[in-house]
């Protein structure tokens, strides 16, 4: 391994080309493992993901490595996210896979949090959350209009304060458009947050269009579930008629709020992370590795079956998200605060 | 009539050849699974995932059903030779079924669990069958409210689970309820009982508790019995068809444990590692003579054996006909549901024009199946495997702890779970030495966070109204009458016992006076440690402390009336006399102390060695110490040693990737290179 390191050294001292720096890297990875650390449990989202990249990004890496998937779980993946940026080797052969909302979590000062997001490198995001509110037809909130007039506060499903969806999703939306909510947080998941609108506990709840176009199928074919808002940077082509929620918004702050605490939170969610201070070659090759994934015929076809949708997001606009966090207003960040966590 | 032709179409989907040729590998898998510690369902499947992707639905789930539904049933296997949960689902099946093994009777405790694991599996197949038309009505009726009444009935049966010591049972059930709020709360995001470390947001798990809690007490009995597993030979009294007899000696209370599994799956969150405990309480509650429970009853096998496979029947339902998983397995199997292309919801309940019932039918018929095919299987195999419990205990002890370490670290790849392991180690056995039962400490742990959970969800949503519906009224009934109606049953036949003999006064009258012996001082730590734990939730605030004080105070206050009877109170020495009797083995106090020591040094030892050394080095290196050290001759040393390194290496290390850390000496040694 050092010596690796001494002779690649020189060879950048020495200012080889392009090809047989791919040459070193190619050596480098030749017979060795990647590993994906996955911060959520095996069989979860973020886990199938990370499988399915598994299984075919080692031919796009030099050398064609094997990737391996390991679960490390815990706090809501913080565990995995402090892991990859203190304890693992920066050498290229540890990609780290945890939840995005953690980034938010460092400039709100959420307890735990060992990284410095501005250090990670990241080799890409598969695809961005696309946030809805859904609600059931027996809630009688069929549209915004309906829930804007609604004259009881409207019953909203939550996980636990400082999960992006539904909890932080609600509770911006909430302060930011003044919309008649009371969170009833402490579902485990939104499956559960599902049936207890089809029960009629809560009348719908706000998380990722992923997941309920996937597992609410039925009710939204049928009409027993309606989708009544989104809030996204790109309107989903899917979405085409649903209203956005920033166009709501009355204040500037509100805006601010919506765009930072779910739009910027929506493209970083599901990043791909190296620890501080990979060597460069490695990341690009990384990097290129991933986008050749995401691209590569028999992924997409994997991805198909196991309905992972593909939209990649560019590491330019990961990494303008996560600087974007670390420049905003005090003011904001006080105000994001007192939302989330009160 | 439709419904039948589903349920006929279901059946002979399983038995297209390449449909039934993975579901018997499924098994294959599903049996070794379960039979490792540490190795659990929910890893197996999400491993098989990928393999998946170019089945058709019914090869897929004959599949991944096929191996999940044996897990329980193999589980139950190691839980009862060895005293080591082979999975979470059947920790409860060690209570008595390893006790039975201990006295002899491993073929007859292997019987009667496999054969009511079987009945299980069926009357879970065909009461699910005959229920579905109104299961969904029928779970939509059910809000929080009601879910949190269920988990308040279950924690009721504490009461069951407390042996003769109801007092001690409550504190330990309180302890166990305690134990339960260490981690984040779900519902303010507050630290509690974390003491800073990442580890523990998310709880203690269950796995390194029940492992620490029978597993390593047990290895220090036989270790210091010298014996081997079975303590004596019963002959063909402790044989296999023996324990098949009574299964349908007892055929109501395994029907009755089979329902209880099944229909409590229904609801969220209760899955077999609750279910089975329900099911042991059921049994005890339910049996007139209580007395050797614990000690070896066969009962307290069937009960559990029955509802730890009835529950995957339940749970299966709430995630065909909701979507929702029940448990981690279940979740696993709606991503295979999403791969397929099926989409969970009403649609699998309607039969073939409309919906698919005839795949969910399938289904049922997959559990059945695979549990008539495992079960055979088992047979043929059970004397042999019955054997283990002769084999020398100076051989079988260096593997359980090989069993213990891995299984404690696989389940999550912790380290820190090795810690746990030990520190409850220690508890189970000052519990057990103290005559505490552990049951209700588990029955806690697990209906805990549903408690709290609910009761929050219940409140945040309906204020104090939610008391008023009528389910939950119903369901408080309920849990009165099962609290009362045994104690006013057996409170009746003391009476009547009391007419027809005047007692002849109780064994020995023991000393009066202030007592400062060891079951005194544990008490009095008990008291302690929830007085502190009480003291730091003062910080908690409303939302985090509300489930910690409701809980705490009480059982602080239980705590000082345990402690007040240690203290002043008759000792128990008369009754104690009389249980060892049982033991056939007599070993000498100044031994007994020798061997415990040294025990302790080998358990803690071996941790000290995976931490310095890493597991590749620490398990060949203990075992084949321990085998020398315990006499043993070189070759069987060698033997043992070579094997048992193999079956580490090949199957955690390379078959299963598993990311064991590299040991601390070894990182320094590689570092200063």
């Amino acid at each position: 391994m050092n010596r690796f390191l001494c002779a690649w050294t020189v060879i950048v001292a020495l200012g080889f080309t392009n090809a047989s720096r791919a040459a070193s890297v190619d050596d480098f990875y030749k017979g060795k493992n990647v590993r994906i650390v996955v911060g959520f449990s095996a069989g979860g989202g973020f886990d199938t993901y990370a499988r399915a990249l598994a299984r075919h990004m080692g031919k796009h890496i030099p050398g064609g490595p094997g990737v391996v998937v390991e679960n490390m779980t815990g706090a809501g993946s913080l565990i995995a996210a402090n892991h990859v940026f203190k304890v693992a080797k920066p050498d290229g052969l540890t990609v780290g896979h945890f939840i995005g909302g953690l980034f938010l979590g460092q400039v709100l000062g959420q307890a735990g949090i060992e990284f410095d997001a501005r250090k990670f490198e990241f080799i890409g995001a598969p695809i961005s959350d696309h946030v809805v509110c859904a609600m059931t037809k027996a809630s009688g909130i069929s549209s915004i209009d309906r829930w804007i007039a609604a004259k009881t506060p409207v019953k909203m499903g939550g996980i636990a304060p400082g999960t992006s969806t539904p909890d932080n999703a609600t509770r911006i939306l909430k302060a930011a458009l003044g919309l008649p909510i009371q969170l009833v947080t402490g579902y485990k998941g939104t499956a559960e947050v599902r049936l207890a609108a089809e029960g009629g506990e809560v009348a719908g709840g706000c998380w990722g269009w992923d997941s309920v176009s996937v597992t609410w199928r039925k009710a939204l074919d049928s009409g027993d579930a309606v989708v009544v808002l989104q809030a996204n940077r790109k309107t989903h082509p899917e979405l085409a008629n649903v209203p956005q929620a920033i166009k709501f918004a009355k204040s500037e702050e509100a805006r601010k709020m919506i765009d930072v605490g779910i739009h910027g939170d929506s493209d970083i969610v599901r990043t791909y992370t190296l620890p501080p201070g990979t060597p460069k070659d490695r990341l690009q090759a990384l990097r290129q590795a991933f986008d050749a994934t995401l691209k590569d015929a028999e992924f997409v076809a994997d991805a198909k079956k196991s309905r992972l949708n593909i939209g990649p997001i560019p590491v330019e606009d990961i990494e303008k998200d996560i600087s974007g966090l670390f420049k905003l207003d005090p003011a904001l960040l006080s105000k994001l605060k007192e939302v989330l966590y009160n | 009539m439709d419904m039948l032709n589903a349920l006929v179409s279901g059946f002979l989907q399983c038995f297209n050849l390449s449909t039934f040729n993975l579901m018997l590998i499924g098994i294959a898998i599903g049996f070794v699974v379960g039979i490792l510690p540490g190795l659990g369902g929910p890893t197996a499947m999400a491993l098989m995932l990928p393999f998946v992707f170019k089945m058709s639905a019914v090869e897929a789930f004959a599949f991944l059903l096929g191996m999940t539904a044996v897990t329980s049933t193999t589980g139950d296997i190691t839980s009862v030779l060895f005293g080591v949960p082979g999975e979470p689902t059947t920790a409860s099946t060690i209570v008595d079924g390893h006790a039975m093994a201990r006295n002899g009777e491993a073929g007859r405790a292997l019987g009667a669990v496999l054969m009511s694991s079987l009945v299980g599996a069926v009357f879970a197949g065909v009461a699910l069958g005959a229920a579905i038309p109104i299961i969904r009505p029928l779970v939509l009726s059910f809000g929080s409210p009601e879910f949190f009444m269920m988990a308040l009935l279950g924690i009721s049966f504490v009461a069951a689970l407390s042996g003769e010591d109801v007092l001690k049972g409550m504190v330990a059930g309180g302890i166990g309820l305690m134990l339960a709020t260490i981690g984040l709360d779900p519902i303010s995001g507050i630290q509690r009982y974390t003491f800073g470390h990442l580890f523990l947001w998310d709880g203690i798990g269950l796995v390194p508790i029940t492992i620490g809690f029978y597993a390593i007490p047990e290895t220090i009995e036989l270790a210091v019995l010298g014996t081997s597993i079975a303590k004596q030979e019963v002959g063909n009294l402790g044989g296999v068809m023996e324990g098949v007899k009574d299964t349908f000696r007892h055929w109501w209370l395994v029907i009755r444990c089979s329902a209880l599994g099944c229909f409590t799956a229904i609801i969220p969150g209760m899955g077999a590692a609750t279910t089975q405990w329900l099911a042991y309480a059921h049994a005890v509650q339910s049996s007139p003579d209580k007395e050797r429970f614990g000690k070896g009853d066969v009962r307290g096998v069937l009960g559990p054996g029955a509802a730890n496979n009835s529950t995957l029947g339940g749970s299966l339902i709430t995630t065909i006909a909701f979507g929702v998983p029940a448990s981690v397995v279940m979740a696993i199997l709606l991503g295979a549901f999403i791969i397929q292309g099926i989409v969970p919801g009403p649609d699998m309940l309607l039969p073939p024009p409309k919906g698919k019932l005839d795949l969910t039918y399938s289904f049922v018929w997959v559990i059945i199946i695979s549990n008539v095919i495992t079960v055979a299987t088992c047979f043929l195999f059970l004397k042999p495997l019955a054997r283990v419990t002769q084999v020398r205990g100076s051989i079988i002890i260096p593997l359980i702890l090989v069993l213990i370490y891995l299984g404690a670290f696989a389940e999550k790849n912790a380290f820190e779970d090795m810690i746990v392991v030990l520190f409850f180690g220690a508890l189970g056995w000052v519990m057990e030495k103290m005559e505490w039962p552990r049951p209700p400490v588990l029955l806690g742990l697990v209906l805990g966070p549903l408690a709290e959970n609910r009761l929050f969800l219940s409140t945040d949503n309906y204020g104090w109204a939610w008391t008023t519906r009528p389910g939950v009224i119903g369901i408080f009934v309920l849990t009165l009458a099962g609290i009362f109606y045994p104690m006013i049953k057996s409170r009746r036949e003391a009476l009547q016992k009391a007419r027809a003999e005047t007692t002849p006064g109780e064994a020995e009258p023991g000393s009066r006076g202030l007592h400062f012996n060891l079951p005194t001082l544990f008490a009095g730590m008990v008291i302690v440690v929830l007085a502190i734990a009480l003291w730091q939730s003062r910080n908690f605030g409303y939302r985090a402390g509300l489930f910690p004080w409701v809980i705490g105070i009480p059982t602080l206050i239980l705590a000082f009336g345990q402690f007040a009877r240690d203290i002043y109170g008759k000792e128990k020495k008369a009754t104690r006399v009389a249980m060892s009797v049982e033991s056939p083995v007599e070993v000498a106090p100044a031994i007994t102390r020798k061997r415990t020591l040294s025990i302790i040094a080998w358990t803690i030892g071996f941790f000290l060695a995976i931490w310095l050394l890493g597991f590749s080095y620490a398990v060949p290196l203990t075992i084949l110490l321990y085998l020398k050290f315990a006499g043993e001759r070189w070759f069987i040393t060698a033997a043992v040693t070579f094997f048992s390194w193999l079956f580490y290496w090949g199957l955690f290390e390379k078959l299963l990737n598993v990311p064991f850390p590299e040991g601390l000496l070894i990182t320094l040694i590689k570092g200063g290179e």
